[in-house]
């Protein structure tokens, strides 16, 4: 009983790491409506920033995450300015086209700066280890992840669905013209949502680079596990998201502990189930 | 029209001073991975040939050495091939270290076969893709049995008797598993249980428990290097595992000294096997590490750079044997198989009927040494085969 108790949380905790992945995708994939697989990119950025911090000044880790929100954040506005901006209105397939190719050139400017090896993360001790919970021996640092992956859920469920700013990004996402006729700066609005989904992206880096590894290589490894969760839980959800998250990672852990033959595919088989029966997503509107 | 004189006047000038020149350069192609995520061998690959002309100089047996550099971008047969059609057929290479990578190292077999270019196998270990369709083939790397089965034996010597077998999902995995599983057998040891493990696998929790779930007195893994060994020697320690007494073993992939940093203090008390670490006690190896590290800095040095450096030894060796006149393939071959020499991380032999290495297999455990987590041996095989 214990080892399946332990398998589930287990699951969960995994379920948790691919909703802070993929949390940063869907606002940007989702709520603006812009493929941007570069997203993954930022991951590897944030996770950098991270160990730089860490390494380079001595800053403690939970410290160094609001640095990550803000240093990605503000990478990743820059980059709508110079680049994204003028992408918003053409057609998905050339915004895959171009953040792809962003993508490569991530790959090769981290290898340039901190080399193509895999970097040593130094997790502070307190999240090193297991503690006993009701009588389950469990990872300390899965622990972390559920705390800090709810926070994050509870922050942009009201963020984006309760607020004023979340009225006003909605506002801009579905007629992007008419919101501007009503006085809404529609370019501000843009720029700043995508500085929270870049800066999420950061996040994400840096909260999985620990179980993860980081190398140069992370956007493309990871790629596929982002637009999977945002996909199956549907666009411009976050809720969705989360639920999509949780339920893929407790199937992926499940899976490979029951049936570990098939361990690998158990997320794809399910991925593509889901797409038959709601194409738009678990929580995704019908479009 | 003056244009396309003038040019084919500078062709016909270049022509007749490369073939003035020919008689005295050996021309070796370096093809390794020099770029994107595998960029490592290449750089390994580069430290190594530098680390050896440095001390050897850049001539043998009166031939001065010239190097062409190309570039396999990891393993990709299809750029590997054209690279090797190129060097041969335009370069006109002699010889060839490289190409990399168990495909790229196939894709070539028949070129160099037909163009008569011996090459030295210095980044694949799928077994018996040395011998007959490639006899001019020679591998200074390692072949897959080499690392997988040791540990078997040494295991049940240990008394550690129940092994459960974690291997990656991918041909080199099944390999092994099939490798480690016979000479479990022979040593009488008994398997807890096995699993394969996808080569794309951020999540190894479930296969965590199922191990902790067979109580076995150790277990067994081979992953490719890279993310994979990180992980799972990772996930051991941090799902407790490590903790329940369990010992670890695996080939020396997932303890390679290139990221055993990343792994971290997890890595600590892990045992496997390997041809080299840079703990090896022995002068020549004290000598070659105080070198690198003198040339290459804090670079850390990885198999496949005593693979490059072995190939150079035995090209030099072979060139020096030769002497002057025109350089001969079948002559170097058979000077090269079937040559004993003492390498850094121990004495070499090349097998004479068919190129493949013959070498001693270190069993290793990860220590900390002045602060730097490192493979130190605790006991070896000696001459163990490629079989």
């Amino acid at each position: 009983m214990t080892a399946v108790l332990t398998v589930l949380f287990n699951g969960i905790a995994y379920g948790f790491l691919l909703f802070i992945m993929s949390v940063g995708l869907s606002v940007t994939l989702g709520m603006m409506n812009f493929v941007n697989l570069a997203q993954a990119s930022f991951s590897m950025f944030g996770g950098y920033v991270m160990i730089m911090a860490m390494q380079w000044f001595g800053i403690p880790f939970l410290l160094t995450l609001p640095l990550v929100f803000i240093a990605i954040g503000l990478l990743s506005v820059i980059m709508e300015r110079l680049v994204f901006r003028h992408f918003y209105n053409t057609d998905d397939l050339t915004q895959v086209l171009l953040t792809i190719g962003l993508v490569f050139m991530s790959i090769a400017t981290a290898t340039y700066f901190w080399g193509g090896t895999y970097q040593r993360i130094d997790m502070p001790p307190w999240l090193i280890g297991q503690r006993e919970i009701f009588g389950l021996t469990l990872e300390t640092y899965r622990i972390f992840l559920i705390a800090i992956g709810l926070a994050m859920a509870l922050a942009l469920i009201l963020g984006l669905e309760r607020t004023r700013f979340g009225a006003m990004v909605r506002a801009c996402v579905d007629n992007r013209r008419v919101a501007g006729a009503c006085g809404l700066n529609t370019g501000l609005i843009f720029a700043l949502t995508f500085a929270v989904g870049g800066g999420l992206a950061g996040l994400g880096g840096a909260l999985s680079a620990n179980l993860l590894g980081l190398d140069p290589n992370f956007p493309l490894r990871y790629l596929v596990y982002l637009l999977i969760i945002v996909s199956v839980g549907g666009m411009g959800t976050i809720s969705g998201t989360l639920i999509a998250g949780i339920a893929l990672g407790v199937a992926d852990v499940m899976g490979k502990y029951y049936f570990p033959q098939f361990g690998g595919f158990v997320i794809y088989v399910l991925t593509v189930l889901c797409m038959l029966w709601r194409p738009q997503g678990l929580m995704g509107r019908k479009a | 029209m003056r244009i396309v004189c003038s040019a084919l006047a500078a062709t016909a000038l270049t022509l007749a001073g490369f073939a003035a020149q020919a008689q005295e350069t050996v021309k070796i192609g370096i093809l390794q991975s020099f770029s994107g995520i595998t960029s490592l061998g290449g750089q390994q690959a580069d430290g190594a040939v530098k680390l050896f002309m440095k001390k050897y100089g850049d001539t043998a047996g009166g031939k001065k050495i010239e190097l062409i550099r190309r570039d396999t971008t990891g393993p990709n047969p299809e750029v590997a091939k054209r690279l090797v059609q190129e060097v041969v057929t335009r370069e006109r290479v002699n010889l060839l270290i490289g190409p990399d990578y168990t495909p790229n190292t196939l894709a070539a077999a028949p070129i160099l076969m037909e163009a008569k270019v011996p090459s030295f196998v210095t980044g694949a270990a799928t077994t018996g893709i040395i011998g007959e369709k490639s006899k001019y083939s020679t591998r200074t790397f390692f072949a897959v049995p080499q690392l997988c089965r040791p540990l078997a034996a040494y295991a049940v010597k240990n008394g550690w008797k129940r092994v459960y077998v974690a291997v990656a999902d991918f041909a080199p995995g099944h390999d092994c598993e099939k490798y480690f599983l016979d000479a479990l057998k022979e040593a009488n040891g008994e398997l807890a249980g096995n699993v394969r493990i996808p080569v794309s696998n951020p999540e190894f929790s479930g296969y965590m428990q199922r191990i902790r779930d067979a109580k076995a007195d150790a277990v067994f893994i081979f992953m490719p290097i890279g993310e994979l060994s990180i992980g799972i020697l990772r996930a051991i320690n941090d799902s407790g595992l490590k903790s329940t007494g369990i010992k670890i073993m695996g080939t020396g992939d997932i303890t390679d000294e290139t990221y055993i940093d990343a792994v971290g203090d997890a890595a600590i008390g892990t045992i496997t096997t390997g041809i080299y670490s840079t703990q090896h006690n022995s002068p020549l190896n004290k000598e070659f590490v105080k070198e690198w590290a003198e040339l290459n800095g804090k670079q850390r040095i990885g198999w496949g750079a005593l693979a490059v450096y072995d190939s150079m030894r035995l090209t030099y060796d072979a060139l020096n044997a030769q002497g002057s006149g025109k350089f001969d393939p079948d002559k170097f071959i058979s000077f090269v198989h079937g040559r004993t020499f003492e390498s850094p991380r121990g004495p070499v032999t090349i097998d004479k009927s068919n190129g493949d290495i013959i070498q001693n297999i270190y069993i290793r455990r990860v220590d900390k040494v002045d602060g730097v987590l490192q493979n130190v041996e605790i006991e070896s095989f000696s001459n163990v085969g490629f079989k």
